[in-house]
């Protein structure tokens, strides 16, 4: 290997590890509250696997330059470590994966961030949410939920959708089992449905008054929690829960290799598009440095790059900024930007503020759940 | 005009990144802020309305709430009244409701908490059925369907 090399990774390793040190120290502080503890040897060894794995991710962010392969990984445990917490957190409580009537009566069913699109009409009219949860307080409250989502969509836009939804795990993680795709062309015409989805869902649960997505599509249901099957009715829902997993998260995602759940269903989705006109980060193309190979187009999993968009330079408010065109880009014609600033221009100093700011929101958010998961883990296998 | 572009896209973005350093500290404290907005209660749908009427027997406590008719825009024809027994609750549940308070019984309920049976005797053509009957953390819980 020549000096020059050795002497470039050298420097690259060192400003990484200075890139990093930030993150480091926030999300120790955050995750412990300065005082670690270590009196539980299963917990302690689980916090200190997902401290240094998150901030070992960051760190390969920043030295190897690419973003998504990295950003996968804790996104997908996210997913994964959620649907583990959520469900352990049932089984313990009720002995069941399923909540019952006295669960609804009493309002104690886990609050997601699925449910707002359905909540805002009946909040504007009659001043109240219509699930039944726990304003304050409990297992994940509706102030909370509302509060991490607000800020998050705030800050990222659509790259909640890639960088704090803890389902969008599950599809992605999908959308990598296989190389090549099976299935290459499908219209992104269909990339609209989210927003009928979500007039629908809003619709109905103005007229109804109950959270329509959660109780008859939600197709995550089928790995959290669901209504107890008691009758035709709750049996059908659990059939429409499975059929859509099956469908739009395992067996889609892995023909098509993108994220056809987030990109075809989700109505949050659909919000999250319009709040990415209000985030300051966006996704860039250079046109000046842009050989209009098209790879960007074919690799982005949410149908946000389409080939006119990226002739005239154009990123649609699909995007959700996961990274995977940045790495694909041979030319690092397309890249992370802030609004304002050109395309081309002051392309590290974007990158770096995206992902201290994207970063530091899923570390935080899924820590918790990875480190319940990874004790519960530790506690089964000694 | 281009400068200014820039200066407000970095000057936002670092607004932004103060937000999400602030955001996790600062959770809890947010919610309860938000809790407090107007918006921010259970629809009685799901929670069943304010106890209207408490009645104290041997031990146990029968708590009955509003009739709950609420739509989006006004009442509904259908809705539902939601009883709860807590306490020293016998097995058997046998109680007389008068719930639009107007001192004549409305409908009669025998609920047979080890088979969780329950049997309605409307006496007034406004009852319609059992909707939910149920044993809850706190003792038992009852929907009766109603008309308005």
């Amino acid at each position: 290997m020549d000096n020059t090399l050795i002497d470039s990774m050298k420097k690259s390793f060192g400003k990484s590890l200075l890139y990093t040190l930030p993150m480091f120290l926030i999300t120790f502080l955050f995750l412990t509250g300065g005082r670690p503890d270590f009196s539980n040897p299963a917990s302690g060894f689980a916090f200190l696997i997902t401290f240094l794995g998150v901030n070992v991710l960051y760190f390969l962010m920043h030295f190897t330059g690419k973003t998504d392969r990295f950003r996968a990984i804790i996104f997908i445990i996210f997913a994964v470590s959620l649907s583990f917490t959520l469900i352990k957190n049932m089984v313990e409580i009720r002995s069941s994966m399923s909540f019952s009537q006295a669960d609804i009566v009493e309002c104690k069913i886990p609050f997601c961030h699925l449910v707002i699109p359905m909540m805002i009409i009946p909040a504007a009219f009659t001043k109240s949410i219509i699930f039944p949860g726990s304003i304050i307080g409990g297992f994940a409250n509706i102030s909370s939920m509302l509060v991490l989502w607000l800020i998050a969509t705030l800050v990222l836009g659509r790259g909640f959708c890639s960088w704090g939804c803890f389902y969008g795990g599950w599809d992605d993680g999908f959308s990598r089992i296989r190389k090549k795709p099976l299935i290459k062309k499908l219209s992104d015409y269909w990339k609209w449905m989210p927003f009928a989805v979500l007039l629908m869902v809003a619709l109905t649960a103005a007229l109804t008054l109950i959270p329509t997505y959660c109780d008859w599509i939600c197709p995550f249901k089928a790995v959290t929690e669901f209504e107890q099957v008691t009758n035709v009715e709750s049996a059908a829902k659990a059939g429409v829960f499975i059929s859509l997993f099956g469908g739009l998260v395992v067996v889609l995602p892995v023909l098509t290799r993108r994220r056809t759940q987030c990109s075809f269903l989700c109505p949050l989705g659909a919000i999250n598009t319009i709040s990415n006109k209000v985030t300051p980060f966006t996704i860039k193309i250079d046109k000046k440095a842009c050989n209009e190979c098209l790879k960007c187009v074919e690799v982005c999993p949410l149908y946000a790059l389409t080939p006119e968009g990226v002739k005239s330079g154009n990123v649609s408010v699909f995007c959700s900024k996961c990274g995977k065109c940045v790495d694909a880009c041979s030319k690092k014609a397309i890249h992370y930007g802030i609004k304002g600033i050109p395309a081309g221009t002051m392309k590290n100093f974007s990158r770096n503020l995206f992902l201290f700011v994207s970063f530091l929101f899923i570390a935080v958010f899924s820590s918790g759940s990875i480190i319940f998961t990874l004790t519960g883990l530790f506690k089964l296998i000694f | 005009m281009k400068k200014i572009k820039i200066v407000a896209g970095i000057t936002w973005a670092f607004i932004c990144l103060i937000l999400i350093i602030i955001l996790f500290p600062g959770l809890n404290s947010f919610s309860v802020s938000a809790a407090r907005l107007p918006f921010m209660k259970i629809n009685p749908n799901f929670t069943g309305g304010e106890v209207v009427q408490q009645v104290a027997t041997e031990g146990c406590t029968l708590d009955i709430r509003r009739p709950v008719f609420d739509g989006l825009f006004r009442d509904r024809k259908r809705g539902f009244v939601q009883i709860d027994w807590r306490g020293n609750i016998p097995d058997t549940i046998t109680d007389t409701i008068d719930y639009n308070l107007d001192k004549i019984p409305d409908f009669r309920i025998i609920i047979d908490r080890i088979s969780s049976r329950t049997s309605l005797v409307p006496l007034n053509a406004k009852v319609k059925d059992v909707a939910v009957s149920t044993s809850t953390s706190y003792g038992w819980a009852l929907r009766v369907g109603i008309q308005k």
